[in-house]
């Protein structure tokens, strides 16, 4: 099955299978209007609380991932990728805040900021490893 | 389910009772004719001294049937054999039982009818034990040319269970202080070894039927209470328990 | 509309029980909701095994008050619990069909349709003598008489103890797969926090005869946490006096402090000391376990 959780990893399992559901709909292996396991029989194959299983399902609701369609199921939304997009640019930002400022704080200039992440950007992959 | 289960618990020493009692109680008609000869020679011999005076009590007895038949199986094989598995009885059950006691107590029975239900059914197998045996006297006894009475054959009977049963439910009652299996029984067949000496034997072996036609009532009654006294405490005993 | 409020399948209080002048509970208050699955954890001779008994009706209270669907312990009760035992105790001298239905007699509301899909699942020898089973065998026929009867509250004493992983999981699923399709409250205790982790929503922690930590798996995550305060300088010797603080460490610069009634406040006591930087992190249960149970008796 698609998802795996890490019942020792100290995150909390629901948002454990929320990332798992949004990665599968990031790598394509759920689509617009694809239909989630039901909520019984995933935590039964999961070996999770149901509970935590509901309660996953309708965060991802409440953020638009996916919808619940009252006794029918869970279903993929149509903008479901494009936020999850809008997810990652809002998590990176931060990211990105903190290393100028960092940069800016051993006294490079602007420009030089700018220079460093296109030269990186541009540099070959090292070792290949996906983002 | 409860019966079936201390059915299962309890058949083999019920089985094996069973086998031993029929072959004494068969025994007993076969080697009357064997004694007969041998009382024959003895009738010259000099006995003095207070077992010579039961050896001279027991050869006077064999001279008929019926004193054989008292003297022998009533008075000594049978008062033996249903003590004996008395005690077998009363000591299989539920807290010897090493595993399967969590299971048991677990069920949406009271531990009063758990207890109820062991009791009944050793007692029941307890019956047959010393009850039915005996009728193979009055059975094959024609055939050596003698007879017995029917009607004594069931007084004895119940005498011998009714007394023997006082064991059952000492072991029983044992068998709710101690879990392990070897202490309740070491110590009933203790009391039993010295139980003659409270009159005992007389009450098993019906004695007083016996010489003068008399129902042993007041040994009866005592019997009677003594169990219910031990049953009480028992229950009681298993219903205070934790596990 | 107006929600009824939860019954309450399991109510102790003031608990208490002695074996020969030892103190197995002293005083444990528990209170467990319908349709739950709550784990219970403690160290071994905390109390669990004592506390289930007592829930059964296997062993006495010295005091206190034990209730199971809002009323006395006794036979009556017993006719809507299911129970396994630590050692999985069942009758060595009966086959496995016997099992079923010796138990199957005292039961109602006994589920054909639920032993009929279990022996199946389970693959389960209907003709061999339960002590020529396995332990996972026998842990599941175990588990088959106690979902088959009916009942509405499952109690477990490690159910997978002595297991491998493969057979523990499968036993676990068992139970998600059956809580998930009937109405059920669940009450085990473990030794596997991860377990735990995983399949209850409620967890109460037992330590020395006390109920310590309990409450639902979220609330434990909001209330527990940990906050790592870094100061410019040697950090200084301070005792907060915010409630919920559960552990102080002080290491050089940095002050760690372990906490069960969230951050805020210990976050703003720590700044008005002068902090240059205050992290508060997630905990794990084990975490809370191991920071919440005592050290050596």
């Amino acid at each position: 099955m698609l998802f795996r959780i890490n019942p020792s990893s100290g995150v909390p399992i629901y948002l454990q299978l929320m990332e798992q559901v949004k990665h599968a709909i990031e790598t394509g292996a759920l689509q617009t209007g694809d239909q989630l396991p039901g909520i019984r029989p995933l935590s039964e194959e999961m070996v999770m609380n149901p509970n935590t299983v509901a309660k996953a399902y309708r965060e991802l609701a409440h953020e638009g991932v996916i919808e619940l369609r009252h006794g029918a199921g869970a279903f993929v939304a149509a903008n479901a990728r494009a936020d999850r997009v809008a997810d990652k640019l809002r998590a990176a930002q931060p990211l990105v805040a903190g290393t100028v400022d960092k940069l800016r704080a051993r006294g490079l200039s602007e420009e030089e900021i700018r220079r460093l992440f296109e030269a990186e950007l541009a540099a070959p992959r090292k070792g290949g490893r996906r983002a | 389910m409860l019966w079936y289960k201390s059915w299962l618990e309890t058949r083999w020493r019920f089985i094996i009772g069973m086998a031993l009692v029929l072959c004494s109680a068969a025994g007993t008609v076969i080697t009357y004719p064997h004694i007969q000869q041998l009382i024959a020679l003895t009738p010259t011999m000099d006995f003095s001294g207070p077992l010579g005076k039961e050896i001279r009590e027991g050869i006077e007895l064999a001279r008929t049937f019926r004193g054989f038949v008292w003297s022998n199986w009533y008075h000594q094989n049978l008062p033996h054999l249903a003590t004996l598995f008395a005690i077998l009885l009363g000591t299989a059950g539920l807290l010897s039982e090493s595993r399967g006691a969590l299971f048991t107590l677990s069920l949406p029975v009271s531990r009063n009818r758990l207890l109820g239900v062991r009791a009944a059914a050793g007692l029941g197998e307890l019956f047959v034990l010393t009850f039915v045996p005996s009728f193979l006297i009055p059975l094959f006894a024609p055939a050596i040319g003698e007879s017995y009475s029917i009607t004594s054959v069931i007084v004895h009977g119940l005498c011998a269970f009714i007394a023997a049963s006082v064991f059952f439910a000492f072991a029983l009652w044992l068998s709710t202080i101690w879990s392990d299996l070897w202490r309740p029984l070491l110590v009933a067949l203790g009391v039993a070894l010295v139980s003659p000496l409270a009159g005992f034997s007389k009450v098993i072996s019906g004695e007083t039927w016996f010489r003068s036609g008399q129902l042993p009532w007041g040994g009866l009654l005592a019997s009677a209470a003594i169990s219910a006294v031990l049953y009480s405490l028992a229950a009681r005993n298993l219903t205070r328990r934790d596990f | 509309m107006h929600e009824p409020m939860a019954e309450l399948i399991v109510e102790t209080s003031e608990l208490r029980k002695s074996y020969d002048g030892v103190e197995a509970l002293r005083g444990l208050d528990l209170q467990l909701p319908a349709g739950s699955i709550c784990g219970f954890l403690g160290k071994n001779g905390a109390g669990k095994t004592t506390t289930i008994k007592i829930l059964l009706g296997l062993a006495h209270p010295t005091s206190g008050v034990a209730r199971v669907f809002g009323s006395a312990i006794d036979a009556s009760a017993r006719q809507r619990i299911g129970f396994v035992s630590e050692e999985k105790d069942l009758y060595g001298y009966m086959t496995v069909d016997d099992m079923i239905r010796f138990t199957a007699a005292f039961f109602p509301r006994w589920r054909a349709d639920l032993q009929q899909r279990y022996v199946r699942k389970f693959d389960l020898p209907l003709m061999r003598k339960v002590k020529e089973l396995s332990r996972g065998t026998r842990t599941k026929l175990a588990l088959l008489l106690a979902f088959c009867r009916g009942a509405e509250l499952l109690i477990f004493d490690e159910p997978t103890s002595g297991l491998d992983p493969a057979m523990a999981n499968d036993v676990l699923q068992a139970i998600i797969g059956h809580v998930a399709n009937e109405a059920m409250t669940v009450f085990f205790s473990s030794h596997q926090i991860a377990e735990v982790d995983q399949i209850a929503d409620r967890v109460v922690i037992i330590d020395r005869g006390r109920s310590i930590v309990a409450g639902t798996l979220d609330d434990l995550r909001e209330k527990f946490c940990r906050i790592e305060i870094v100061f410019g300088g040697e950090a200084p010797a301070v005792t907060f006096r915010a409630p919920g603080v559960l552990r102080t460490k002080r290491m050089g610069r940095v002050i760690s402090v372990f906490s069960n009634a969230g951050a805020d406040d210990i976050a703003a006591e720590a700044s008005a000391l002068g902090a240059v930087s205050v992290d508060v992190m997630p905990v794990t249960l084990k975490e809370i376990f191991l920071e919440s149970v005592s050290e050596e008796e």
